[in-house]
């Protein structure tokens, strides 16, 4: 049997007294499509940092494909074939759109290191960036430098840099969180179009938009795991249409 | 047959103008060029900011002072001086060599008072085989293990008073044990080492030896550490820590109870009108005292005073003489000064006279041979002076050792 | 260098015909000057070496480094120990002043690649001043404050057929040249893409899959490379070399030569080493208060032109 993309065994994260994320257990299969959902401040963002990385576990091991990374930095995670999108955009502001997706392409390339030959010469680094940026409708801004760019247009940039590397564990933070509903639309059907053997996590806000993408859906509240279950599950479950459907903050 | 006669004395007187017309012309631009003649440009540096900044005026006001007494001319041409300010950091001063020699076109050198500055300087002088003149930088080895062709120097090597001074200090003021306590850099080890080298073999015996960093601010833990039962302590600073060090050896009570003797820059005139009854009764040793008694000294001392309202320090000398090297050399070469090699045997083989520290002549490594006075403070009408109590004559830097038998060991080291 | 090898809009607009005004006159100029001229030229060019040095490290990977000079008077001391204390030959004090250097850099580089920012500049400031103290202390090998002189010429040392300023400067101009050309290169390779990553958003090329402090390090060893280079040729010009040489003045000064030329531009530095040589030296004529001045010319420079001049009317960095 394969195992598991992700597996979180009671991993918590505190800042101070504060648990941020609290004993949660997870497990995502190849190829599964999940959405994390709960209200604002419920720990979704730090669970995604504390699983790429940049945010240490309090507790509780993280394992990757299998191996035990709760130890290993952000770039070793990524190199074993997860990627993740922020919830505020990071970007390289100074760099070109074109220079930003080579970048991405070459993060799992043994050329990253090469020095004695100009980026121009590696013709299928830069036919691969073209063809990302062709799928995200980017490739009319190519020569254009990050910073400059609409707000839609870098949080398109933000996922497409994420899927750069082929991973195989994406991890997308909000990502049509301030686009038109022309770009959202867009956008989901990029992420519908994945690789099926590629397993994502995306946190929505919007229901419908969180609903139509993925089949599991797992709701965090205060660091917990409320519920975590088949998406026709989790709408029927009472406490969680008290505390996040029915509540206000679902906006 | 008339005409044609004519006409060939007419040509003939025309021939004699152009010929006359010729010579004057000849004859005026030949004597406008002597007369005319470009000056003879001397590049002079020494610090003149940052912490040497009083010493390296002092320099430069000795040299002011011989060329105005001069008319800045020599050899029948005007002197024109280039001053540059070196900052007492060698690199600058290689920068400014450089502007001074390829830029200024400078005929000739004169300057640097640090030791790394003359060290710095020598191989870029050779290099462009500009004669110079050192007056102070007193590296031994600039006349000894490594002597440069282009320049020579009319100072003195730091150990050249102090092998005299070592055998007087055993001999006639009868001390037999010395601790020793001087700034920890090169000046500092050669005089020192010159020091103990004849004290040594005359039977003395050197206890101790401390060194102070350059950045010294506090004698404190030095004068703590200082035997109390020697015969005496041996002391080598300058300008600031000159002042400071007298001043805590009487704190410490040590005045009184432990003679101080030292290397001649501890009581220079650059100090010493800074100093109080503390530094009465230190006994130095130099090449140079402001209260030397002789018509050139008392002639350089009044005119120096009253140009400059103060007393003359070694330094102020040092150049003064120095610049009548200078001078000689371009005198013995009739200004034709464009003639490098003409001119650095002039300097070699100048011989000035009536020189205020007394007679003085340059050895074959092109260092002087030079009277050394052993100097004790004393108050003289309510002013401080270097009183000279022996003269020690004709000491060359290689004391009564046999030049060569001196060369093969090695230089004095901490 | 060859202009191909630069990112295109290095030499946009008007930058084009003063790239190549200022290197028909690098090339066919010194004939023409005093030795005098030669030789600040050829100080210029050594120092442009050193500049675009820290321009890979400061400009282009974001590492404010204030102890950059210290790799360059390494070098500079290790072939003025090899060729007066060891009388070594000309190829042993050239490669042992560059891996001299380069090893010092990549000792040194260890520590430093894991701070950032502002405790990046701290950290090599203090660096930078253990090894000043070390060349002011240590010297029995160095010579303390003397320094060490005699340093043969360079000429003479290589057994070269010509000699004097102006082949010395052809030399070091070729020295210049395949620098310049190989950092050009550099910058534009893969792995300078991956340095500007770094500048531009650290944590992000770590979400890639970077390991960002490989590359920082690798950049601090490489800009120690060139430094050394730069430091083997000062040595070779100066005849000499001091602890002045390595102090906080010479790093700041050199990181001015950077910020005032324009950073990542490679170009700019070398402007700005250009600039400050011929201020210091012409200033300096004067004036003992050269160094207020090229303050004065500094705050100037960064109201009028705050990315440097190379940028000027420029908003965006490459
Ligand atoms: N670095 C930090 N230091 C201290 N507290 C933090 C830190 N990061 C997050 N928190 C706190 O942890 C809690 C969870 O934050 P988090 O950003 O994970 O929530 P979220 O579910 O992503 O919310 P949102 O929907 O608003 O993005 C919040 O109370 C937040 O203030
Ligand atoms: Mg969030």
């Amino acid at each position: 049997m394969t195992p598991a993309c992700l597996a979180l065994d009671n991993v918590s994260r505190h800042f101070g007294g504060l648990k941020a994320v609290d004993k949660v257990n997870l497990i995502v299969q190849p190829g599964e499509r999940r959405a994390v959902i709960g209200p604002n401040g419920a720990g979704k963002t730090t669970l995604f940092n504390v699983i790429s990385g940049e945010v240490r576990a309090s507790e509780g091991t993280i394992a990757l494909f299998g191996d035990d990374v709760t130890k290993l930095a952000p770039h070793q995670r990524a190199v074993r074939g997860m990627a993740r999108t922020f919830q505020i955009t990071k970007l390289f502001p100074n760099l070109t759109v074109m220079e930003n997706v080579l970048l991405a392409c070459e993060a799992q390339d043994p050329r990253r290191f090469t020095m004695h030959r100009p980026m121009s010469s590696c013709v299928d680094l830069e036919r691969r960036a073209e063809a990302l940026l062709a799928q995200f409708g980017l490739g009319t801004f190519a020569h254009d430098t990050a910073k400059n760019l609409s707000y839609g247009v870098q949080r398109k940039l933000e996922v497409a840099l994420s899927m750069a590397g082929r991973p195989r564990l994406l991890l997308l933070d909000e990502p049509m969180a301030g686009l038109s509903s022309g770009e959202s639309e867009s956008m989901l059907a990029i992420l519908r179009n994945l690789d099926s053997a590629v397993a994502v996590l995306l946190i929505e806000h919007d229901m419908d938009i969180a609903f139509a993408f993925a089949e599991r859906v797992t709701v965090l509240y205060q660091g917990r795991v409320l519920t975590d279950g088949h998406k026709d599950e989790v709408s029927a479950n009472r406490t969680v249409q008290d505390i996040y459907l029915g509540s206000p903050i679902a906006e | 047959m008339e005409p044609r006669k004519k006409q060939a004395h007419v040509v003939s007187a025309f021939r004699r103008t152009v010929i006359i017309a010729l010579v004057v012309a000849g004859a005026t631009l030949t004597l406008a060029q002597t007369a005319e003649r470009p000056p003879v440009k001397i590049g002079f540096m020494v610090p003149l900011s940052g912490a040497n900044a009083q010493n390296g005026r002092d320099i430069l006001n000795g040299f002011l002072l011989l060329l105005e007494e001069t008319g800045y001319q020599a050899g029948g041409r005007k002197i024109e001086l280039i001053v540059e300010d070196d900052e007492g950091i060698p690199a600058v001063g290689l920068t400014k060599a450089r502007k001074l020699i390829e830029r200024d076109g400078v005929h000739m050198m004169g300057g640097a008072l640090l030791t790394s500055t003359g060290y710095a300087l020598a191989p870029y002088i050779e290099s462009q085989g500009i004669p110079m003149v050192y007056p102070v930088v007193s590296a031994d080895d600039l006349t000894q293990r490594r002597r440069a062709k282009w320049i020579i120097r009319t100072g003195y090597t730091g150990s050249q008073p102090n092998h005299p001074f070592g055998e007087y200090a055993y001999n006639t003021l009868k001390l037999r044990t010395v601790a020793t306590i001087a700034l920890d850099y090169g000046f500092g080890w050669e005089s020192v080492g010159g020091f103990r080298r004849t004290f040594e073999e005359q039977g003395g015996r050197i206890t101790q030896s401390l060194w102070a960093p350059l950045s010294i601010h506090d004698f404190a833990p030095y004068l703590a550490q200082i035997s109390r039962d020697v015969d005496a302590v041996y002391a080598l600073f300058l300008g600031r820590t000159a002042l400071q060090f007298v001043r805590q050896y009487e704190e410490y009570g040590l005045k009184g109870r432990v003679q101080l003797i030292g290397m001649g820059t501890t009581t220079d005139e650059h100090v010493l009108p800074a100093m109080g009854d503390e530094a009465i009764g230190v006994i130095t040793a130099l090449h140079y005292s402001g209260a030397l008694e002789n018509p050139a000294n008392r002639k350089f001392a009044a005119a120096y005073r009253a140009r400059y309202k103060r007393v003359p320090s070694y330094y102020s000398e040092s150049m003064y003489t120095g610049g009548k090297w200078v001078l000689a050399a371009i005198d013995a070469v009739k200004g034709n000064v464009e003639d490098r090699n003409a001119l650095l045997e002039g300097l070699r083989n100048a011989r000035p006279t009536d020189l205020p520290r007394g007679p003085v002549v340059l050895d074959e490594y092109g260092n002087p041979i030079e009277n050394i006075y052993v100097r004790r403070v004393e108050r003289v009408n309510g002013v401080l002076q270097n009183t000279v109590i022996a003269t020690l004559p004709n000491v060359s830097q290689f004391w009564k050792y046999n030049p060569a038998e001196y060369l093969k060991q090695p230089l004095y080291a901490r | 260098m060859d202009a191909a090898n630069l990112p295109s809009n290095v030499l946009r607009g008007w930058r084009r015909p003063v790239f190549y005004a200022l290197a028909v006159l690098l090339v066919v100029g010194p004939p023409f000057l005093s030795t005098y001229w030669v030789g600040l030229l050829t100080q210029m060019v050594i120092l442009a070496i050193l500049a675009m040095s820290l321009d890979i490290l400061l400009g282009y990977t974001g590492l404010p480094s204030l102890g950059h000079a210290a790799f360059f008077g390494v070098a500079a001391y290790a072939v003025a120990v090899l060729a007066t204390r060891y009388q070594l030959g000309f190829w042993t004090c050239v490669l042992g002043g560059i891996m001299i250097g380069t090893l010092c850099s990549a000792a040194i580089g260890l520590i430093v690649s894991h701070v950032r920012d502002v405790y990046f500049l701290m950290i090599t400031l203090a660096i930078g001043m253990v090894l000043w103290g070390l060349s002011n202390r240590w010297i029995p090998m160095t010579g303390g404050d003397n320094g060490l002189a005699g340093i043969p010429r360079l000429e003479t040392h290589a057994g070269l057929p010509f000699a004097g300023p102006i082949p010395f400067y052809y030399v070091t101009l070729l020295v210049f040249a395949v620098s310049a050309g190989i950092m050009a290169l550099l910058v534009r390779s893969p792995f300078g893409l991956t340095l500007r990553g770094v500048r531009e958003s650290e944590s992000r090329m770590k979400s890639l899959g970077f390991n960002t402090w490989l590359h920082c390090y690798l950049s601090f060893v490489i800009s120690g490379v060139f430094a050394s280079v730069a430091g083997v040729m000062w040595a070779y010009y100066n005849g000499f070399v001091s602890p002045t040489y390595l102090d906080l003045t010479a790093s700041s000064e050199l990181f001015l030569m950077v910020t005032l030329g324009g950073p990542a531009t490679l170009v700019g530095p070398v402007i700005g080493a250009g600039a400050i040589v011929l201020l210091k030296n012409v200033i300096s004529a004067y004036t003992a208060r050269w160094l207020l001045i090229l303050g004065i010319v500094y705050i100037v420079a960064i109201l009028g032109a705050p990315q440097g001049l190379w940028n000027l009317g420029r908003s965006k960095r490459t």
